[in-house]
């Protein structure tokens, strides 16, 4: 769902901490025709010109508070992403983005489902690569962002 | 008695994404323009801050409701079971965020909860206190290719015993006795065809688009029902699995079976893809792919009183294409409209 509009358009930015280049971000929606709990938010699979930034590379910012890892994010059972709201994703990458064109491809992870499944258990003990558990985004989507 | 009209919001999933429309305009399409009272919502879709709005969403949301002189029908609920991440969430953790959901539809003035396909009667059971209490019913979702007569070869979809899930329940109703417990069936098991934004999308990425145009032309020649036999006779062997499968349909129920439910159907989901002009009648549409004039039949035989509640969906088939490409999700549901209200006879 959503195909080309999930990455909010030129979001993508170096994140800059105490005077140094620390990684980059950009600003993301739910592939969903509803929000969720933030805790089935389980990350992203990110390629960016080529390179992948796995999931402990990567923090949520959401709801007015700091970024957090998703294993903190997967705590937040009582809390919600709403439908439509932007949330951002930082990505740890010393030194950042050079300035220019990027390619940045996603698929989001978020374990959201109708009722239970026969792969809950398995899922719960290794949740899968994003990849792996298509949901309403079925597939890799990729977006030509600049740096400024 | 009477059938009566009303949208879920869902509709308009896609206008609300892009920030073109929130619940204040839906609400007012459906007075000015629709011109009907019932509302719909998806839980985490409408409500912010779900599941605890505040109170000032509350108080807007029941003023929205009077300005417009609107009816809330159904609050739409899910369970998502790995929320917990750490276990499986357990029916009996089920039953309590039901209860969450019944708590709020009582906040916000609806009757029903629609809540997910083939709804575990122990949940429903551990819920119905609550359900009583606060005078709102709970109400499953009968989805395709959820049956509505028992049909055990079914397996394997939404929850332990998909092809008797509806008469599970209603076993369950009848035991108890509850008014509180029922149905929501949604229009898309009642197939007369594939649908046809699934089928345009899948002419537009086929490879072979010679082929494609083929189709095309003999889309005018054929009804969509009868399109996956004869591009099978016409095109053997030239369609990919894939292909093939998204031409094929089924009816998994027939209209007259929602007699064996009908007391219990609390609203209906007027699921559509694609409402098309009917030749030769113009400003009256249709849904090439679902029974709807014979449903409508069947609720007006028995004197069924409810809402049936338009949920379009053809909107997402297109979301890979520029916005410029994009349906107009208001225009499909006020199409949908003219449809639901020419056949109830208004």
């Amino acid at each position: 769902m959503f195909d080309n509009f999930l990455v909010r358009e030129n979001s993508l930015q170096n994140v800059v901490k105490d005077g140094e280049i620390v990684g980059f971000k950009f600003d993301v929606r739910i592939a969903e025709y509803r929000g969720c709990f933030l805790s089935l938010h389980n990350g992203y699979y990110i390629d960016l010109d080529g390179e992948e930034y796995p999931r402990n590379l990567q923090k949520f910012e959401i709801n007015g508070k700091e970024p957090r890892d998703f294993d903190e994010i997967a705590k937040a059972v009582w809390e919600h992403w709403d439908y439509g709201e932007f949330g951002t994703v930082y990505v740890d990458k010393p030194g950042g983005l050079s300035k220019g064109h990027h390619k940045l491809g996603i698929m989001q992870g978020v374990l959201v489902q109708y009722g239970w499944q026969p792969h809950d258990q398995e899922w719960i003990d290794n949740p899968p690569d994003p990849r792996d558990m298509p949901f309403k985004q079925t597939e890799v989507y990729y977006y030509d962002m600049v740096v400024e | 008695m009477a059938i009566k009209r009303g949208v879920s919001f869902y509709s308009y999933q896609q206008a609300q994404y892009f920030g073109q429309m929130d619940y204040h305009d839906m609400c007012k399409e459906l007075h000015d323009n629709l011109k009907c009272d019932g509302v719909e919502i998806i839980n985490e879709a409408t409500v912010p801050g779900y599941p605890f709005p505040s109170r000032a969403f509350l108080a807007d949301w029941a003023n929205t409701m009077a300005r417009y002189d609107l009816t809330p029908v159904a609050l739409d609920c899910f369970l998502d079971t790995m929320r917990f991440r750490d276990h499986v969430m357990n029916k009996a953790e089920a039953a309590e965020l039901i209860k969450l959901d019944l708590q709020l539809a009582h906040d916000m003035g609806f009757k029903h909860i629609r809540t997910m396909t083939g709804l575990p009667v122990e949940v429903t059971e551990r819920a119905l206190d609550t359900a009583v209490k606060l005078d709102v019913k709970i109400a499953w979702e009968i989805h395709a290719p959820i049956p509505i007569r028992p049909n055990p070869e079914i397996k394997g979809l939404f929850c332990d015993s998909p092809g008797t899930a509806v008469m599970d329940t209603v076993e369950f109703i009848k035991k108890t006795g509850t008014k509180h417990v029922g149905f929501v069936p949604d229009m898309g098991i009642f197939a007369r065809g594939p649908h046809l934004d699934t089928v345009e999308r899948m002419l537009r990425d086929m490879k072979d688009q010679g082929l494609a145009s083929e189709i095309t032309a003999l889309m005018k020649e054929v009804s969509l029902g009868e399109l996956s036999t004869e591009v099978e006779k016409r095109f053997a062997g030239r369609l990919s699995g894939e292909e093939k499968r998204t031409l094929m349909w089924k009816m998994h129920a027939a209209p007259e079976d929602l007699e064996l439910i009908l007391p219990y159907v609390f609203s209906i989901h007027g699921k559509c893809h694609d409402l098309t002009e009917i030749p030769g009648k113009p400003g009256q549409y249709e849904e090439p792919a679902l029974l709807y004039e014979e449903v409508i039949d069947v609720l007006k035989k028995n004197n069924w009183d409810g809402y049936m509640c338009t949920e379009f969906e053809g909107q997402r088939s297109r979301q890979e294409r520029t916005m410029d490409d994009f349906v107009d999700e208001v225009d499909q549901v006020r199409r949908h409209h003219e449809m639901m209200a020419r056949l109830i006879g208004e």
